[in-house]
């Protein structure tokens, strides 16, 4: 079970890279989120931790259902560009992808016997961290590189549920903090780019 | 024995059901009318009273192409993994020589479509060559990714050592594969985002491009050649990547399997109605997925192991 979620996971993240639409991007983010909710759920029953319980259930109401809906209410309101061509074209994307999973194994590889339980978690937590950021950097505007922002929180929360077998509660409480506080920051963002945009109009 | 002819047969008897089902579903998502689910075999009877008329410049390939469409196809047909527990099945055959016979059935295809010299057979024959060229090694890539999980190259062996011992080892690389098969599925059946076989649109068509100048029974041998791919396909998804109930008693067994190729038609209809088709430049992004999912999944399997 963990090891489909995962899967889904890293099928959702991938299929989002190569993704030029932006509600599909939302959509494609939503589904990760909803795996990653999912798999803490499932690794919290395993182990009977209450906190990674809350945690997977916070997971599930705020990135997969709220963040993605607030993005696509903020887009609309602020009329962004919804067709977000990658700038590295696919042919190379193809090339890539593969090379930062094979790439990440070989990094995590010193570090996997610190690992109690499956070390691969590991090795697909950093390469789906490496996939956000490359969501982040094929992207020119901002909206998509939010996402890919919001991504790579994801992949760290899958290192440190995988990884650690639950991080303290209070940690994970501050990182999901530290994520409304983005959104916000992300808001007034694009409140400053639709003033520029409207001041070009007007110029 | 009997029980290995009987799957063939009843797989070559719902071959035209399952593409009048897609349609059917269609419409009905639609909200039109939908069309009686026996068309298929009405038009092939149709066709079967028709007389074949040929183009003059058409050479003795149109003549032979399509019997040599059809036959590649019904080999393939016998090489698929068994529905049933105790059917006998071919263990031996691998993804190249389930990937090449098909090859050989598109190849004829092309051939057909370039030899009545119209210009749209040209048109058709070169995208199909476009599409099948990316097709062609995601799909040795995915077979072959399920059959290392599955522990024997053969397709058949592997589909009978899947419903035996299910590789929850290996979900990863596992879903990575038949979110690749699905896309294949699709790309090589040249349904919607791929191709779409309702139109008769010259931006837009493959398939039909190909076959526009055939008539008779010939034109019914393609089109019995299409939905006998299509089988194929769905059949391979089953047994490849839904493989539970394979142990029940007969009767049951092959009726949860038609089940599986329905539910399979299903999916694609939903596909079909939520998407817009592709521009044909845009084809290579969507078979570039299933390549990289394909090859994920043998990475996934051999580097990571999960």
């Amino acid at each position: 079970m963990v090891d489909l979620l995962i899967g889904i996971f890293l099928a959702t993240l991938i299929t989002a890279l190569f993704t030029a639409r932006l509600y599909r991007l939302l959509m494609w983010y939503s589904l990760n989120s909803l795996s990653l909710g999912l798999l803490a759920l499932t690794i919290g029953r395993a182990q009977h931790d209450g906190a990674m319980i809350i945690s997977g259930l916070i997971t599930l109401l705020l990135k997969a259902g709220a963040i993605p809906w607030i993005l696509k209410r903020l887009s609309q309101r602020f009329g962004l560009v919804r067709q977000i061509t990658p700038n590295i074209r696919i042919q190379y994307a193809i090339m890539l992808v593969p090379a930062i999973l094979v790439f990440t194994f070989y990094l995590a590889e010193p570090i996997s016997h610190m690992v109690e339980g499956n070390a691969n978690y590991v090795a697909i937590s950093i390469s789906s961290l490496f996939l956000a950021l490359l969501l982040m950097m094929e992207h020119n505007n901002i909206a998509p590189k939010i996402v890919g922002f919001l991504s790579m929180e994801n992949a760290l929360f899958l290192l440190g549920t995988t990884a650690t077998g639950g991080m303290p509660m209070l940690v994970e409480l501050g990182i999901f903090f530290d994520l409304l506080m983005a959104i916000v920051v992300i808001n007034l963002l694009m409140r400053r780019e639709e003033m520029e945009n409207s001041g070009e109009a007007g110029a | 024995m009997s029980l290995y002819l009987l799957t063939v047969a009843v797989l070559l008897l719902i071959a035209p059901l399952l593409l009048g089902v897609i349609k059917a579903l269609k419409m009905w998502l639609l909200f039109k009318r939908p069309l009686s689910l026996l068309q298929g075999y009405r038009d092939v009877a149709k066709l079967l009273h028709k007389e074949n008329v040929v183009s003059e410049e058409a050479s003795l390939i149109t003549r032979v192409a399509p019997f040599l469409i059809l036959s590649p196809l019904l080999i393939v047909l016998f090489f698929l993994p068994p529905a049933v527990q105790g059917a006998w099945y071919v263990s031996f055959v691998d993804a190249f020589t389930l990937t090449g016979l098909m090859a050989l059935s598109t190849f004829f295809l092309m051939l057909l479509g370039l030899d009545s010299a119209s210009s749209f057979g040209g048109i058709g024959a070169s995208r199909e060559a476009f599409i099948a060229a990316l097709a062609e090694p995601a799909m040795v890539l995915t077979i072959f990714a399920v059959s290392m999980m599955a522990g024997d190259l053969g397709v058949g062996q592997a589909g009978v050592n899947l419903a035996s011992r299910f590789p929850e080892k290996h979900m990863a690389s596992y879903l990575f594969a038949a979110i690749s098969f699905f896309i294949l599925l699709i790309a090589e059946n040249g349904r919607i985002p791929v191709d779409n076989p309702e139109t008769h649109l010259e931006l837009t068509m493959v398939h039909e491009a190909m076959i526009l100048d055939i008539g008779g029974v010939w034109l019914a041998i393609v089109e019995t050649a299409a939905a006998v791919k299509f089988v194929i396909f769905a059949s391979l998804f089953a047994s490849l990547f839904l493989p539970f109930g394979y142990g029940l008693a007969w009767p049951l067994a092959l009726a949860l399997f038609v089940g599986k190729l329905f539910g399979v038609a299903l999916a694609v209809a939903l596909v079909e109605v939520n998407t817009a088709k592709l521009r044909l430049f845009k084809v290579p992004n969507l078979l570039g997925i299933a390549i990289v999912f394909a090859f994920l999944s043998l990475i996934t399997f051999y580097v990571l192991g999960a």
